[in-house]
């Protein structure tokens, strides 16, 4: 026989790898927005500006980073604002958002549910219902979409 | 308290169905990786670009419900109140009696992942499967005695394999929409009040009906 049959080593290649249609997920590692700042934000919710607060919480979203710290920081300080509004003072608060910041806020409503803890869960879904009413399903199947999760 | 119970209830299940109507967006999809075979990617998970992520409705710490979505399939796990003895005997004895009948369900799975106490599963089939016609008159359970390797064999041997996730033809799919309507789907979660903690107990109680896990 030829001498090039005794090699088994082409096995160990995984011919998958180079297929050229092969699904990659983006990974961007460039410098990324760092999440809300918290002392910032205790501020305003001390002084009782929940409306600034929540805008200020939901610039600056973690999507890019890989990194679990982070989004794990702007996630609790995005869940503090959240929590500490009063019912009637949700749906001035989502009417004032545009298209996107809709998306990011159930985005966040989402993630907050993972993690359901005394009360939290009650306000998420009060959260959820008027981020609903004004996002429709389009932001919920963007919230599944999504390859950039917050 | 009770009405701090029943005031999370309704918006609880409206945030489910919302998320639901969202996730059951499904369209045929043959598998990528196999010719002529058509997968439920969401049980397979064998590529990203597929999946969709998965998200989690909760009511409070012990109810909520996990929607894991796919390009053709959906996976809805329960996770249901118990809170005593008593709940979670009813509750395993429930899941049981449901999941031993799953194939008359068509969409229930008889293994729950891990967890979750009860677990649905739809697979978006190709249109018109109707498929013991497409298969030419069916003798033997999976396929006909002498027909192999055809897709449409495939696809009958995926309504019968061990997951038990199914494809609903078509005069059905209006059945499993109804499955989710919100009196049915209040009775399920409903009930699930009476069904708790075995499965989270026994995690391990085996459901499948392991004699029928050939063909696949």
């Amino acid at each position: 026989m030829a001498k090039n049959t005794l090699s088994s080593r082409f096995r160990k290649l995984d011919i998958d790898e180079f297929d050229e249609n092969k699904f990659v997920d983006d990974h961007d590692e460039a410098v990324d927005n760092q999440g809300p700042d918290g002392a910032e934000i205790d501020n305003l919710i001390r002084q009782g500006d929940m409306m600034t607060a929540f805008h200020i919480a939901l610039r600056n979203p973690p999507v890019i980073t890989k990194n679990p710290a982070i989004k794990e920081r702007a996630l609790a300080i995005v869940l503090r604002v959240l929590t500490s509004f009063k019912s009637s003072d949700i749906e001035p608060a989502v009417k004032s958002l545009d298209r996107s910041g809709v998306d990011l806020l159930m985005k966040y409503i989402y993630r907050g549910f993972e993690k359901p803890s005394d009360n939290s869960s009650a306000i998420l879904l009060q959260w959820h219902e008027k981020a609903f009413a004004v996002g429709g399903l389009g932001s919920i199947v963007r919230v599944l979409t999504a390859r950039k999760t917050v | 308290m009770p009405g701090i119970l029943t005031a999370t209830l309704r918006p609880y299940l409206n945030a489910v169905r919302a998320t639901l109507q969202a996730a059951l967006c499904l369209e045929n999809f043959s598998s990528q990786v196999v010719e002529r075979h058509n997968k439920p990617e969401v049980e397979v998970r064998s590529s990203k670009e597929l999946l969709l992520q998965p998200v989690i409705i909760s009511r409070n710490d012990k109810e909520k419900v996990l929607i894991e979505g796919s390009i053709n399939s959906v996976r809805v796990s329960i996770a249901v109140k118990q809170a005593d003895e008593i709940e979670k005997i009813l509750c395993h004895k429930f899941m049981r009696f449901m999941m031993m009948r799953a194939e008359n369900f068509f969409i229930l799975r008889r293994k729950p992942v891990e967890n979750w106490d009860l677990l649905f599963s739809h697979h978006q089939l190709p249109h018109g499967a109707d498929v013991q016609a497409q298969a030419g008159g069916l003798r033997h359970p999976l396929h006909g005695g002498d027909r192999q390797g055809d897709q449409r064999d495939e696809v009958v041997c995926q309504r019968q394999g061990p997951y038990r996730r199914r494809g609903v033809p078509q005069k059905c799919k209006s059945s499993c929409m109804s499955f989710f309507s919100p009196r049915s789907f209040k009775f399920y979660l409903t009930s699930m009040f009476l069904t708790s903690a075995v499965l989270r107990k026994f995690p391990n109680i085996p459901y499948a009906d392991h004699d029928r896990h050939h063909g696949f």
